[in-house]
């Protein structure tokens, strides 16, 4: 009989986002993910109690990672975040907020969840539409002829990630390795498909930030001692190198499912070994220069090789197969027996260098797409830190590729937007609702409710009780100090845009951005000079950032639509 | 511990699973999120796994639970509006019960408890409902119904082919009940799209509906952390692998699948490979290493650039895979690789064992053959060319997260499960007993031929013997009673009714005939073998007749098989004469042809609960009547539910009143339909909430058996829901 185990019954909670409780944990989150938001933000530190490192950080992947959640519907918020992070590495923080912001505003309007999500889902379309089409005030096409918007792109998201404990300099710096790494991807004869190589991110902590580096090839770590039994060998234009990813430590293959019977007397491991010999006998007198094995090389291989004047380095690892088989342009080598000629490959010179206390073998290709980026900071969590977001800014590069689009920063997209919003939905309800059964008066409650989540999502930006502004033509946001005095002369007080776009020299009416004001219509299609001239702007990803919004108003939706949680408590 | 059985039970607990799934229902159905011990989040509206989920303890909730998952293994879909219909079918008997308390029928259980009394009850109630089943309904729905039926398909020629837009109509009302109102248009276009992109034909679509149906998972990839409307279909196979070896190729690109490594091994299992020396090692080696050379380069010269295996492949074979420029996939899971056999209907390449020359018969040509890289996961796309009816197509699923992906993919895999259901014809029991029946007539009326006409008028006078004699018997037993007084007027009128009737149309008197010959008999039913006696001496009588055996072995059964026995031969005069006057062509072999449907909304509740009611009132009071009124009051439970929340001109009265006055009138019901639904399956959840209802009366006992394993267990679990 088969084992029973009595199932303890399930947990079921009607209409859960009325409960306190809910509300309670739910405003917790968004207090934790708004505090962090852009280049002001607070920094929080986790800790295990247990042990384990202390983290510090900004970042929704690093921090929605290891907070831990119980509560269903917050779980379903974090992992739709998350799962966004994981695609697009950028704009977590913002899919989050906003649609923490929209369950809440939602509520607070009162209709019923049928209508709400049906608006929710009209707004949405008219936002994206709006980004996707060529009359969008907040969107700047891509030149690829000048590196001036991407640096923007890449310092921007430099600054909105405060844990990386970088100074004005070292941001510069750090931008332009990034950039410079990003370029070294880039194929130079492009067919018509472009298949981008990689940078590999390589550890040095307790260096200065300055002395990061970029170098093109690998850079393959090795101890000392290994490092001086290389020797300078004879100077040529090109190595030809042999990689191997079977083991060549001589132990035997696979020998089948059944049986193997010895005689006595013949020891298989002196005839792998033989077997061994032959191949780099075979090595050497191919003139083979460098061999490089994923696993493990018999010593006397090795030996034999370094009589020889072949450099034999074993160890390598999966993870570097890919690269160095792309560095050398070889075919990583299965067979023990005989080699074909044809899977060597070469490398233009290779080198040793020492960069802070560590030793590596440096793999300088003739032509190839993979580059290596030595990062450095002062210490553990702030190179984990600014890893992450080095591996942000090379995704958020290869995503503008694919769109060559970039969207304003700085808070400027989102009131822009909620501007748009408004007019669009208080000048033309008919077109939106497309004869839906909702009424104008239910579209202009939703608007608002949305718009304003989008108003607070920008407004989450200011971290100092300053206050928050907006102009009546663009739409852009501008932010005062705390104590200024208000009901003076706008102009002296705010100096540039959110985004950095447009100054305050021009007569722009300015306005709060909570108070009531009426809607306008933000002017559309940037002026062709305004991606030109201005070499210090906030800019955001356009593709990550368009698919957190749709992220953000479909999980909103999701949990809005939510009328009962069961929970198994097995 | 034991609980009584009983409705009132059984009420609250459908009652409680009402409540939970009433508001997922249709439309305006609202998302239920249920947790896993291991931490996953699950978003549904499918009614089976949120019963599943609630892991109830009230064993007639448990009961519910098994039966509704007993209906969904075989239509795959209603299981919400099981709960409502069950919930209103005992609310209707519960509220009777109060009221009938001394019924016409139940006078003479009196000695016993009232509890005991109360479960007798129960069963007759229980009984009637199975002959309702057996011989109402499907009347009903053959001859009343029928007529308003609409087909998916868009001609009625011989050769059936699907109409599109019934086929979205169809689609996006099944998605309305299944994923979240803002998704459930954009769903059923893209699984629209879906099936028709992979047809290649327009006649040959039930065998794609049985290739995706099978083989779904293996055609569907999720990806999360996307906007649902990135989801979309491509045209090729994804298979859920990377390439072990990718070698860009075009043009001429032919791929084999192999099951087994192609490297020969030292010794296969079950063998001994005895080594003498270090050379013949070496040799060994050296021949192994040749011969995976020679047979990579003879797959390379027949032009196979593909390799698709289902093991792990050595690294010589990877080696030189990549000398010759052949791709390898390895680790496919053997439905991948069956569904590529399929598709491409070639078969698994089998290694030359000695000689080295060898043909490849088994490849197959594909058009392309690259990766695939969504949400930086990496996939093999293949271009396969098709051999069958089907194109292969995949569904790429999007959604925030995982949770979402999955109620998509289960509601598309639900969506061919219906739509197989749909195109399959559904045989009404009515029908098929009804030609039973005319075989029988037929041998009787062949024998008829033979002998005399007189035959007739022994079958007639035989018929009615033992409706007598069992008359008699009941003047013994219950002196004389209003029954009696009913079966006698029952009796009678029978046999008028065959007079007048006869010429004219013979459905409406064959189940009138029916149930109340029925009724006679179910009179006498708490003396079952009394029964049994009465008929004794009339078997012995009319020992000549064939059909005695048939008596004879069927009697001895429950009195339902007592009840057909009498109806049958009530049945087979009638036929008799008819086939003399040659007018019963009427009974034909029929059923709910495939692909019937009807328009969303609570339009097929409304039309049976008309036609029930209009079927009732032609009679007169009975148990069958009364069932058929409370069924037919039970079944506006569902539109009811599905209109509660909407105002004005579409509230529930106004909806009702308005069929009606068109049913009355002759006029369509709905003008412009705005989704179709299958009546097949809706005429199916009816039969399984009967049987599921049948079985809840019948118990009356619940006994809890408690064993040491199990844990916690609530004595009283009445109280628990």
């Amino acid at each position: 009989m088969s084992r029973l185990e009595a199932k303890r019954p399930s947990l079921c909670k009607s209409e859960p986002l009325t409960s306190e409780r809910v509300k309670a944990t739910l405003s917790v989150l968004k207090g934790v993910v708004t505090s962090c938001y852009g280049p002001a933000g607070r920094l929080k530190q986790l800790h295990n109690g247990r042990g384990g490192s202390v983290c510090t950080t900004s970042q929704s992947a690093a921090l929605l990672a290891s907070l831990p959640v119980t509560q269903p519907i917050l779980k379903i918020l974090t992992t739709s975040v998350q799962n966004h992070v994981s695609c697009f590495s950028d704009c977590g923080l913002f899919t989050a907020i906003l649609c923490c912001n929209l369950v809440e505003n939602v509520q607070g309007v009162g209709l019923t969840t049928t209508t709400a999500i049906k608006l929710n889902k009209h707004l949405l379309s008219l936002c994206t539409e709006y980004l996707k089409s060529e009359i969008c005030g907040c969107r700047i096409p891509i030149d690829f002829g000048s590196t001036q918007l991407l640096l923007c792109l890449v310092r921007s998201l430099l600054t909105s990630k405060p844990a990386c404990m970088l100074n004005r300099e070292e941001v510069e710096h750090i931008s332009t390795l990034i950039l410079r790494a990003f370029l070294l991807t880039v194929p130079e004869n492009a067919k018509d498909r472009i298949i981008l190589g990689k940078s590999i991110i390589v550890p040095l902590k307790g260096q200065r930030v300055i002395d990061s580096t970029v170098l093109p090839g690998v850079l393959i770590e090795i101890p000392e001692v290994q490092m001086m039994k290389i020797l300078p060998i004879k100077k040529s234009d090109s190595f030809k190198v042999a990689l191997f990813c079977a083991s060549l430590s001589g132990d035997l293959s696979e020998t089948g499912e059944g049986t193997v019977v010895l005689s006595h007397g013949v020891s298989l491991e002196n005839a792998v070994l033989d077997q061994l010999l032959n191949l780099g006998r075979q090595l050497v007198s191919d003139h083979v220069d460098l061999v490089m094995c994923q696993k493990v090389i018999h010593p006397s291989l090795k030996q034999f090789l370094r009589t020889h004047g072949v450099i034999a380095m074993d160890r390598v690892g999966v993870a570097l197969m890919e690269p160095l088989s792309k560095v050398t342009g070889t075919q990583p080598i299965g067979s023990l027996n005989s080699v074909s000629p044809s899977s060597y490959g070469s490398v233009k010179d290779w080198c040793t260098a020492k960069f802070g206390f560590k030793h590596f073998f440096h793999l300088i290709p003739n032509e190839t797409t993979v580059c290596s980026l030595l990062l450095c900071n002062r210490n553990d969590t702030a190179w984990d830190e600014l890893k992450l977001t080095c591996q942000t800014a090379l995704h958020a590069l290869q995503l503008t590729i694919k769109e060559p689009y970039v969207l304003l920063g700085g808070g400027c997209t989102e009131t822009h937007l909620a501007a748009y919003i408004r007019h669009k939905t208080r000048d033309e309800p008919e077109s939106i609702l497309k004869g839906d059964g909702c009424t104008q008066t239910e579209l202009q409650l939703m608007s608002e409710a949305f718009c304003s989540a989008l108003e607070t999502l920008a407004g989450s930006l200011e971290h100092d009780g300053g206050e928050i502004l907006t102009d009546r033509k663009y739409g852009h946001f501008w932010s005062v100090q705390a104590d200024s005095p208000s009901a003076v002369n706008w102009p002296d007080l705010l100096s540039r845009c959110g985004c950095g776009l447009y100054s305050s020299q021009e007569e722009l009416g300015w306005c709060f951005l909570r108070g009531a004001h009426h809607p306008f219509m933000p002017q559309t299609c940037l002026p062709r000079e305004a991606s030109g001239s201005a070499n210090d702007l906030t800019l955001d990803c356009f593709t990550a950032k368009l698919s957190g919004l749709q992220v953000a108003v479909e999980t909103a939706n999701l949990i809005l639509d939510l009328s009962y949680v069961i929970e198994d408590r097995n | 511990m034991a609980a009584v059985g009983s409705v009132r039970a059984a009420l609250q607990v459908a009652e409680v699973l009402e409540t939970i799934v009433s508001c997922c229902l249709g439309p305006e159905g609202r998302q239920i999120l249920c947790t896993k011990p291991t931490g996953e989040v699950l978003l549904s509206r499918d009614g089976g796994l949120l019963l599943k989920a609630l892991h109830l303890e009230h064993p007639i909730a448990r009961m519910m639970v098994a039966c509704v998952s007993s209906h969904l293994r075989k239509t795959g879909d209603g299981a919400k509006t099981f709960i409502i219909f069950l919930c209103h079918l005992l609310r209707e008997f519960h509220a009777i019960t109060d009221k009938e308390k001394d019924s016409l029928f139940f006078k003479n259980i009196q000695t016993h408890g009232r509890h005991w009394k109360n479960c007798c009850q129960w069963k007759f109630i229980s009984q009637a409902l199975l002959t309702f089943q057996t011989q109402v309904l499907d009347y009903v729905m053959d001859h009343f119904l029928s007529r308003h039926f609409l087909s998916i398909f868009s001609s009625s020629t011989k050769k059936r082919t699907l109409c599109r837009s019934s086929l979205e109509m169809l689609l996006e009302a099944f998605f309305c009940g299944r994923v979240g109102r803002n998704n459930h248009t954009f769903i059923s276009q893209l699984m629209c799209d879906y099936f028709f992109n992979c047809m290649s034909c327009e006649s040959e679509f039930e065998e794609v509906f049985e290739l995706v149906d099978d083989c779904f998972v293996e055609l569907k990839v999720g990806v999360t952390g996307l906007p649902v409307s990135n989801s979309r279909i491509i045209a090729g196979l994804v298979l859920h692998r990377d390439f072990s070896v990718y070698c860009p190729a075009d043009g001429d690109i032919r791929i084999v699948i192999v099951t087994e490594t192609i490297q020969p091994l030292f010794s296969t299992s079950g063998s001994e490979f005895i080594l003498n020396s270090e050379q013949q090692f070496q040799t060994s080696q050296f021949w192994i290493k040749e011969k995976t050379k020679a047979i990579m380069k003879h797959l390379q010269s027949e032009n196979v650039r593909l390799l698709l295996s289902s093991v792990k492949q050595p690294d010589l074979v990877i080696y030189y895979a990549r000398l010759n420029g052949i791709s390898v996939v390895e680790c496919l899971s053997s439905e991948e690789l069956s569904l590529i056999q399929k598709v491409t209907g070639i078969a698994p390449f089998v290694l030359p064992q000695a000689s080295s020359q060898y043909e490849i018969s088994n490849t197959a040509l594909v058009k392309f053959c690259k990766p695939l890289i969504l949400r930086s996961k990496r996939y093999v796309h293949l271009g396969l060319i098709s051999t069958c009816s089907f194109i292969p197509h995949c569904i790429v699923l999007c959604g925030p997260v995982q949770g979402l992906v999955e109620q998509h993919e289960g509601a598309l895999h639900g969506a061919f499960k219906m739509l197989r259901q749909l195109f399959k014809d559904l045989n009404l029991n009515y029908v098929t007993r009804a030609s039973d029946q005319n075989c029988t007539s037929s041998t009787n009326v062949y024998k008829n031929s033979r002998e005399s006409n007189q035959l007739s008028e022994i079958v007639n006078s035989s018929v009615q013997r033992p409706y007598q004699g069992t008359v008699v018997k009941n003047e013994d037993e219950l002196a004389k009673t209003h029954s009696y007084s009913k079966v006698c007027s029952n009796l009678v009128v029978p046999g008028i009714e065959l007079e007048t009737y006869i010429p004219c149309s013979i459905p409406e008197v064959m189940p009138a005939n029916t149930y109340q010959t029925d009724e006679t008999l179910r009179c006498l039913s708490p003396d079952k073998a009394k029964i049994i006696d009465d008929h004794e001496p009339f078997i012995e009588s009319d020992s000549a007749n064939s059909r005695t055996e048939n008596t004879r072995i069927e009697i001895s059964f429950e009195n339902v098989q007592v009840t057909k026995i009498a109806e049958k031969r009530s049945i087979l005069p009638v036929r008799y004469k008819s086939l003399e006057m040659s007018a019963s062509q009427s009974y034909c072999f029929s059923c709910i042809p495939a692909g019937c449907v009807l328009p969303v909304g609570g339009n097929f509740e409304i039309l049976l609960h008309y036609y029930l009611l209009n079927y009732a009132k032609k009679f007169q009071q009975s148990e069958e009547t009364m069932v058929s009124i409370i069924i037919a009051n039970a079944l506006l439970g569902i539109p009811k539910t599905l209109y509660k929340s909407k105002k004005g001109n579409k509230c529930f009265p106004q909806i009702y009143t308005r069929a009606l006055h068109a049913l009355q009138t002759n006029q369509p019901m709905v003008s412009n339909p705005a989704g179709l639904e299958s009546v097949a399956g809706k005429y199916q959840l009816l039969t399984s909430v009967l049987q599921c209802l049948t079985n809840i009366l019948t118990i009356d006992l619940v006994i809890n058996i408690k064993r040491l394993p199990q844990e916690i267990y609530d004595e009283d679990s009445e109280e628990e829901l």
